[in-house]
């Protein structure tokens, strides 16, 4: 009898930790502010300029969008005469939480620079969530944000999107149902962190070695587990569950196409290698991040359906961003009859909170080449097209009725310098409003100057 | 004054045709922002051997040569204090860096490293920067290194004016306590405080100085870092210290009084915390007013409002960028800037007079009458990064806009039936 017991304490255990989900979103909105805007010009992220229209969000989505909308005594009317409305901005490329402000040794933790391949690493376990950055970008309008690791390795570790809603633990931050990403990098950052210690990867070709090494070993991994999966539930009694391997699983993830891969790599020539080594071992390639060459390829990169996250103007660092063309991004966009997915990413604390005046620059070099691109598409390079990239389209990214009522309200054209966000709201939530004065701290900006005031009051 | 200046002048007036069309140019129908007044006016600029001689806002002076500007904003030439333009070619490539020394310290001139032919130049020209402040990286002393000012026409013959600032750092350091290297700043500006003319008189009686002084020893001055230091204190020699910690801010400034320095402070991420001092103190800064990121613990009162709230206060301001490469983003951080409150006229002085004022660069930095004609006519709001220059004139010379980035975009969007390599 004693036994039994035994035995079903055990069970109760197994099954327990079989079906715990570890790391899952456990985000929740703030109080929606159902809203109706009245009279704004509207870049709605499907590549459409509406003006003089209303908008109304309610219980944290998009309800409706249209000229003379009616209103009811639930919603708060905002006169938005003039001003301008866009979806919230979507950074595909931010490393904020991992490599946190104040820039010190202690809370850097974006690069597991020890090993050229850690597929093993997640940057959510990283994440300091009192980083004093996201208000800022939060003020640029920024309600989305993918923070990957860094680039020292072949194969970095796995991103995560999350919403920019500030909170205590990273779980309640996540982005519900966001799919994994995994962080590989090309080009002089590996072989540059390795070579220097002597140990491969030394060369660009090394660097390839190392990524196609690791492929063959998670096919491995991937065909005993698929193996052991198609067993029926009898087999699998008798047999053995290949054994858990953090670093497997990542890659295995890819294989099964459930995780993006976000590829830092800057040379087109490097690219075009990487396209078939994604091809050799059948898994997609989500985007080339940085990419300052993607117009020599950007061809190549439309027809594989493979977005570049891109500058608008950054380059001679080093030596593969030597070549920046600042049509970059329009070249991308246009490639095959316009069917090229561009994205304006950051990169950077300071970009992060300007993107909408980087597409701007990109816009502008873009009608300069000659190419004929409306703001109304190019709000999309940072917007929808981040918001596909990190695999939550279907839930953010553009003003469709029944998406997220992730929405900024400008006070001028966004495109233009003197724009500001005036009000930023996640999910139907007012998260910073520049009138009011709302706006959040971190525990970081708390008395750290004077003990009874915050860091900055902007 | 600018060394070559008359010297180039006269070269191109003696063998270029086309110069001497465009040595005597009128700029009619132009909204002109002169760096000097806080609004605009329209006017007609007339320019003669690339001097600005006549400013009419009524009648088109007669010239060889008429450019319409169909009344567009002109700005002078913007001016980037703080760049390593012609020092440093691919960051990350030390073979392309001359920022750097071994040897000498704080007699460290990058002067003669300046390479006109790099691409990072008519990059920064085609984005309104006519000329530029060249600084080496900090050497290992607190205050040392010399930066150049750069006239940015790519002439090999080159126009520049040599040694204009010395630079420093003041700040935590992680190796050792900020009150140290106070001390030792402090005992560095006594030392050259205590040099008279006859110390300096010759090599041997400067060699003698160095053996007399246990800093000097220590510290391994050459004949060179002793000369920067007396300049230093006896030329009124520019001294731009980086640091950013509003405590650290008046412990400059306390050196400056003390050693009646020509400082200018750079970062000053925390000057809105001792914006009186700096102001009662005369003390310019070079600031990126984009920059609101709490970097270090240094830093920690970064705010986008402090450009606006210093420039009320009554400071002069220059402005910088914190990357390399793009100098010319200092008119998207005076765009910001704008944004957040600061006047449009100062922000545009910002970009122009405050740096020549600041550096004595007596005939640049302003469009008036007798200044070098660095003009830039801009396609529309010069502060708006997606208005380009239309024209860019540097000492009045209608200088070319292409740039290998621009070729670069031609060779993948034009021509496209050849191979790559054949196109443009």
């Amino acid at each position: 009898m004693k036994n039994i017991y035994i035995f079903l304490y055990f069970f109760c255990v197994f099954v327990v930790a079989e079906n715990y989900k570890p790391f899952e979103s456990t985000y929740e909105p703030l109080p929606p502010t159902n809203t109706i805007f009245r009279n704004a010009n509207i870049y709605d992220g499907e590549g459409n300029e509406l003006n003089n229209t209303d908008l109304i969000i309610k219980d944290g989505k998009i309800v409706a969008i249209g000229v003379d909308l009616p209103s009811s005594i639930d919603l708060i009317e905002v006169d938005a005469s003039g001003k301008w409305i866009t979806p919230g901005i979507i950074d595909i490329h931010s490393h904020m939480g991992v490599y946190p402000a104040p820039s010190v040794r202690t809370s850097s933790d974006g690069n597991e620079a020890t090993s050229p391949v850690t597929a093993e690493v997640w940057a959510e376990h990283s994440i300091w969530v009192q980083d004093p950055q996201y208000a800022l970008a939060l003020k640029g309008g920024v309600t989305t944000f993918h923070v990957l690791p860094g680039s020292a390795n072949l194969i970095g570790g796995r991103g995560v999107t999350a919403k920019n809603l500030q909170r205590n633990t990273i779980n309640s931050m996540k982005f519900p149902d966001a799919p994994h990403s995994l962080k590989m990098a090309c080009g002089e950052n590996p072989k540059r962190v390795y070579g220097n210690r002597g140990q491969m990867p030394s060369t660009r070709m090394g660097n390839a070695a190392g990524y196609r090494k690791s492929w063959i070993k998670a096919q491995g991994y991937l065909s005993k587990l698929d193996e052991y999966e198609a067993k029926s539930d009898e087999a699998k009694e008798l047999s053995y569950k290949p054994t858990r391997d953090l670093e497997l699983e990542t890659l295995a993830g890819v294989l099964r196409d459930e995780i993006l891969v976000h590829n830092h790599c800057y040379r087109a020539d490097e690219m075009a290698t990487m396209i078939e080594i994604a091809k050799e071992f059948n898994y997609k390639i989500t985007a080339f991040h940085h990419a300052v060459e993607a117009y020599k390829v950007a061809d190549l990169l439309a027809e594989n359906n493979i977005c570049a996250a891109l500058w608008a103007d950054w380059w001679g660092f080093k030596h593969e961003a030597y070549d920046m063309v600042q049509a970059n991004i329009a070249i991308v966009d246009q490639a095959r009859n316009g069917t090229g997915c561009a994205i304006v990413h950051s990169d950077d604390e300071i970009g992060i909170q300007h993107l909408n005046v980087e597409a701007a620059k990109a816009l502008s070099a873009g009608i300069k080449a000659g190419y004929d691109i409306s703001k109304a598409r190019a709000i999309n390079w940072i917007t929808s097209n981040p918001a596909k990239a990190a695999g939550i389209y279907n839930q953010t990214g553009s003003l469709k009725v029944g998406k997220n009522a992730d929405v900024v309200l400008w006070s001028k054209n966004p495109f233009s310098i003197y724009a500001l966000a005036e009000k930023v709201y996640i999910d139907g939530a007012i998260a910073f409003d520049r009138s009011s004065g709302l706006e959040p701290s971190s525990d970081f900006d708390i008395g750290i100057i004077n003990p009874s005031k915050n860091r900055i009051e902007e | 004054m600018i060394k070559n200046k008359f010297l180039l002048a006269f070269v191109i007036l003696s063998s270029n045709a086309v110069f001497l069309e465009s040595s005597n140019l009128v700029i009619k129908n132009a909204e002109i922002y002169d760096g000097i007044e806080n609004n605009s006016y329209q006017g007609h600029i007339l320019i003669n051997d690339g001097v600005i001689s006549k400013i009419s806002k009524t009648t088109v002076p007669y010239a060889d040569k008429v450019y319409d500007a169909k009344g567009k904003i002109i700005t002078p030439g913007f001016i980037a204090p703080d760049t390593q333009l012609g020092i440093v070619e691919i960051g990350a490539l030390s073979v392309t860096r001359d920022d750097e020394a071994s040897i000498y310290n704080i007699g460290f001139s990058i002067h003669d490293a300046f390479n006109p032919n790099s691409v990072l130049i008519p990059w920064n020209r085609a984005n309104g920067i006519t000329s530029a402040i060249t600084l080496p990286r900090n050497t290992s002393s607190p205050i040392g290194g010399l930066g150049s000012f750069f006239i940015l026409d790519s002439n090999l013959d080159i126009s520049s004016e040599a040694d204009i600032a010395m630079i420093g750092r003041f700040g935590g350091s992680g190796s050792s306590s900020r009150a140290e290297t106070l001390a030792l700043i402090d005992d560095m500006l006594s030392f050259a405080s205590s040099l008279d003319k006859k110390d300096m008189s010759s090599d041997a009686s400067i060699d003698e100085v160095i053996d007399d002084s246990s800093l000097a020893s220590h510290m391994d001055f050459k004949l060179r870092d002793v000369k920067a230091l007396y300049r230093l204190i006896n030329g009124n020699l520019p001294l731009i210290i980086k640091t950013h910690r509003a405590s650290d801010i008046i412990k400059l400034i306390e050196l400056k009084n003390t050693y009646n320095l020509n400082l200018i402070i750079m970062g000053a991420q925390e000057a809105s915390l001792v914006v009186d001092e700096i102001v009662e103190n005369n003390i310019p800064l070079i600031v990126n007013p984009i920059n609101n990121i709490p970097n270090s613990f240094d830093e920690l009162a970064s705010n986008i409002n402090m450009t606006p709230i210093l420039e009320k206060a009554g400071a002069t301001l220059m402005f910088n960028v914190s990357r390399s490469h793009n100098y010319h983003l200092i008119r998207q951080g005076a765009g910001v800037a704008v944004a957040n409150g600061m006047s449009y006229g100062g922000a545009i002085k910002a970009l122009t007079s405050n740096v020549a004022k600041t550096f004595n660069f007596n005939d640049r930095g302003s469009i008036k009458v007798g200044n070098m004609a660095d003009i830039v006519v801009w396609e529309a709001d010069p502060l708006e990064p997606s208005s380009m220059p239309e024209k860019v004139f540097i000492n009045g010379v209608d200088t070319d806009l292409t740039t290998r980035s621009t070729r670069l975009r031609d060779r993948y969007i034009r021509d496209l039936e050849k191979p790559n390599t054949y196109r443009n």
